[in-house]
């Protein structure tokens, strides 16, 4: 008779089980932002579960140095998520390994799909599209209009060209009574991910490119070449730029404390700063990528990916389409003080009543972001280890340019 | 009949120890024995993590021999360890002489000594990147005070791997403490009164009593030592990710970035196969070499 009943249960509560994860989308965030986590908690999941009764929402959010690693983990365990946020650059790896789905049949049922515009373009792969995005951030150079004052610089006057960015950071150098430097004009980043974005910036402003549409490394050239001597002129021979990396959040990032004039930033130092050293912020504008050949800036979007192992399709489909809606992308947007990828967004009040968010969505004019190939981050890495070696002065710039292509051209 | 009845009787109590062992034996295999086969047989596959693992057969193996960034990143876990175990056992040593001794209040100094060990690893990271910070870092501020130039504890190449040794050496040296606490208060204070009547004075009686009778402690701390440090990865991955310019990039890093950034989990579970064979054979040197020496003796 027990064991009647306990079979009994084991089938019903299996059944329930069923019942219960069938009618589930598990999505994840990447990031840990508190404002992020309430927008989707208490905003955006009770909105879809209201108008979907039949539908629930499970939301975690990992943090991004974990994501590759989880999202491995629980693929590989058979538990992974039906939609999962990722950069951009991860687009080509998930698509040719198939761990995402096409989303070309779903895109045009998002609500006003034109209006992500040309922000699309960065989640198609071999001509299938891939990633809706939701966020973006770019780099521009940020400064401090005091220190431009104290130089006799006009602060309404920032650089435009190579030649007045180089000189502008010679003039807002200063030293101290021990002969060593109290202020670099300019913080350019020497090592990791960020000196390859900057490095790059300047490749394309001088008519470059990193990749042919071959994806063969074409970033050796002369363009590359210049690009990279300009870069290594301002850190090792005028020195207006630290040879090691300034870093630091808040009222310790290096234009806060003001041991530079000029540095790259992304938005979210920017809002960093404004919590921590509300009055230094109030000197610092940002401005818009110099030029060469042509103005750019790197930006990059993180966005949605489809599991292609969702059981339920259609529901993560509808989930996908609530939380790229308009009213979500600017709550999304709003929460983390990022660039949204919707043009109509810019009208939204935390855009329009902020000049620096809305310098940032000015330069995403000039923007240009990672190349969708396979081995985009062992590429970049090669890139990082090689570019290093230059600014560092432990190798020859055309030798280390010559090497990483090399290297990157072996990984096919 | 009475025979039969003690084999049964023996027979239940061999079942009932087995009974207790079983959950702890049942998860060794499932999550320490069974991985370890998992990973072998994975590392002569070219798995990626998502797809379908396919047999190569020596290839990942064959490739990390040939890979010169393979051979620099083992050598730089080599010099972390012998950089690293050395003086963590001499420091542990000495601090375990020193709260040996039964004054009111020690117990505050154990606690204080051990407690770096149940900080978790990626706190202490970002509390030592503080600390070395070459703008605002409180060690560059002391050196200020005596004029000394900002030294860059992890932007120099050549300064990196010792700076991360010392943080490790810090957090490390209360465990090995413990260990080394334990093994003088297993001495017989009677070997030291008897050695102070005979006129050794407390030098003499530390090299001829205290060191000879930790010997044991020494070859347990020194193969626990070699087997934490040569996996050496957090704090690198932390505090410097493997750089400036690949100065702190141990076997450790590599194996990460080749599992987790590039997807290529055949070859880091070469890799990590490789390692845990050198870690193995280097423990059994160890244990072999402090045998021979009891031995001799």
């Amino acid at each position: 008779m027990i064991k009647k009943q306990l079979l009994v249960l084991l089938v019903l509560s299996t059944f329930s089980l069923f019942c219960l994860g069938s009618g589930t989308v598990k999505i994840w965030f990447a990031g840990t932002n508190k404002p992020l986590i309430e927008e989707v908690e208490n905003v955006l999941i009770p909105e879809f579960e209201k108008e979907n009764p039949g539908i629930k929402v499970k939301a975690e959010f990992i943090p991004w140095g974990e994501l590759s690693t989880k999202l491995t983990t629980s693929f590989a365990g058979g538990i992974g998520p039906d939609i999962f946020m990722h950069g951009q650059a991860a687009i080509a790896g998930f698509a040719e390994k198939e761990i995402i789905a096409a989303i070309d049949d779903y895109i045009y049922g998002i609500e006003d799909f034109a209006d992500f515009g040309s922000t699309l373009d960065a989640g198609v792969y071999r001509g299938k599209s891939y990633f809706i995005p939701v966020f973006g951030s770019g780099r521009l150079i940020a400064y401090r209009t005091d220190f431009f004052q104290n130089a006799g610089l006009n602060p309404e006057e920032p650089p435009i060209t190579w030649e007045q960015l180089r000189n502008y950071a010679i003039s807002l150098t200063k030293k101290g009574n021990n002969g060593r430097v109290s202020t670099f004009g300019l913080n350019l980043p020497v090592e990791g991910v960020d000196l390859q974005q900057s490095w790059t910036a300047f490749l394309i402003q001088n008519g470059g490119g990193l990749f042919d549409e071959n994806l063969n490394p074409i970033f050796n050239s002369s363009e590359g070449l210049e690009a990279l001597n300009y870069y290594i002129q301002l850190v090792q021979k005028d020195k207006v730029s630290p040879d090691y990396t300034l870093q630091g959040m808040g009222n310790v990032h290096p234009l806060a404390a003001g041991t530079v004039a000029m540095s790259y930033i992304v938005l979210e130092d920017l809002a960093q700063m404004k919590m921590y050293s509300p009055k230094e912020t109030e000197k610092i504008k940002v401005m818009l990528p110099t030029v060469r050949e042509e103005r750019a800036s790197f930006y990059s979007f993180a966005g949605f990916m489809v599991s292609n192992s969702t059981r339920n399709k259609e529901d993560t489909i509808k989930v996908l389409n609530h939380f790229t809606s308009k009213k979500s992308i600017t709550g999304i947007n709003r929460a983390l003080n990022s660039l949204p990828p919707r043009q109509s967004c810019v009208e939204a009040d935390f855009i329009s009543g902020n000049p620096d968010i809305g310098m940032f969505v000015k330069g995403s004019k000039y923007a240009f972001g990672n190349p969708n190939m396979p081995n985009w981050v062992q590429a970049r890495d090669i890139l990082v280890k090689y570019l290093e070696r230059a600014v560092k002065g432990v190798m020859g710039s055309q030798d280390a340019l010559d090497s990483a292509a090399k290297e990157i051209s072996a990984l096919k | 009949m009475r025979k039969i009845m003690k084999f049964t009787v023996k027979k239940k109590m061999v079942l009932t120890a087995y009974l207790f062992i079983l959950p702890v034996l049942a998860f060794n295999l499932l999550f320490r024995v069974a991985p370890i086969f998992m990973s072998l047989n994975l590392s002569f596959t070219d798995y990626d993590g998502f797809t379908s693992p396919n047999f190569v057969g020596f290839e990942n193996y064959l490739n990390l021999f040939s890979q010169s960034e393979f051979w620099q990143s083992m050598l730089r876990t080599f010099q972390f360890a012998f950089e690293v175990i050395p003086l963590n056992m001499i420091i542990s040593l000495f601090l375990a002489l020193i709260v040996n001794d039964k004054i009111k209040g020690m117990g505050f100094f154990r606690a204080a000594f051990y407690l770096p060990v149940i900080t978790p690893m990626v706190a202490v990271s970002i509390i030592w990147m503080w600390i070395y910070d070459p703008q605002a870092g409180i060690l560059n501020y002391f050196l200020s005070l005596f004029s000394i130039p900002p030294v860059r504890f992890l932007q120099d190449p050549s300064n990196a791997m010792h700076s991360v040794a010392i943080m490790r050496i810090w957090r490390g040296v209360g465990w090995n403490m413990i260990i080394y606490l334990a093994g003088l208060q297993g001495i017989s204070q009677n070997l030291y009164e008897a050695a102070s009547i005979d006129g050794a004075n407390k030098f003499r009686q530390f090299f001829k009593i205290t060191m000879p009778l930790l010997k044991p402690v020494h070859v347990y701390v020194v193969t626990v030592a070699i087997i934490s440090t040569l996996q050496t990865f957090t704090e690198m991955y932390v505090m410097t990710s493997g750089g400036p310019l690949e100065s702190t990039t141990t076997i450790g890093v590599l194996i990460y970035r080749a599992a987790f950034d590039y997807m290529k989990m055949g070859y880091a579970s070469a890799m990590s196969f490789v390692l845990g064979i050198i870690i193995m054979l280097l423990s059994l040197f160890n244990l072999l070499i402090n045998k021979k020496g009891d031995d001799m003796n």
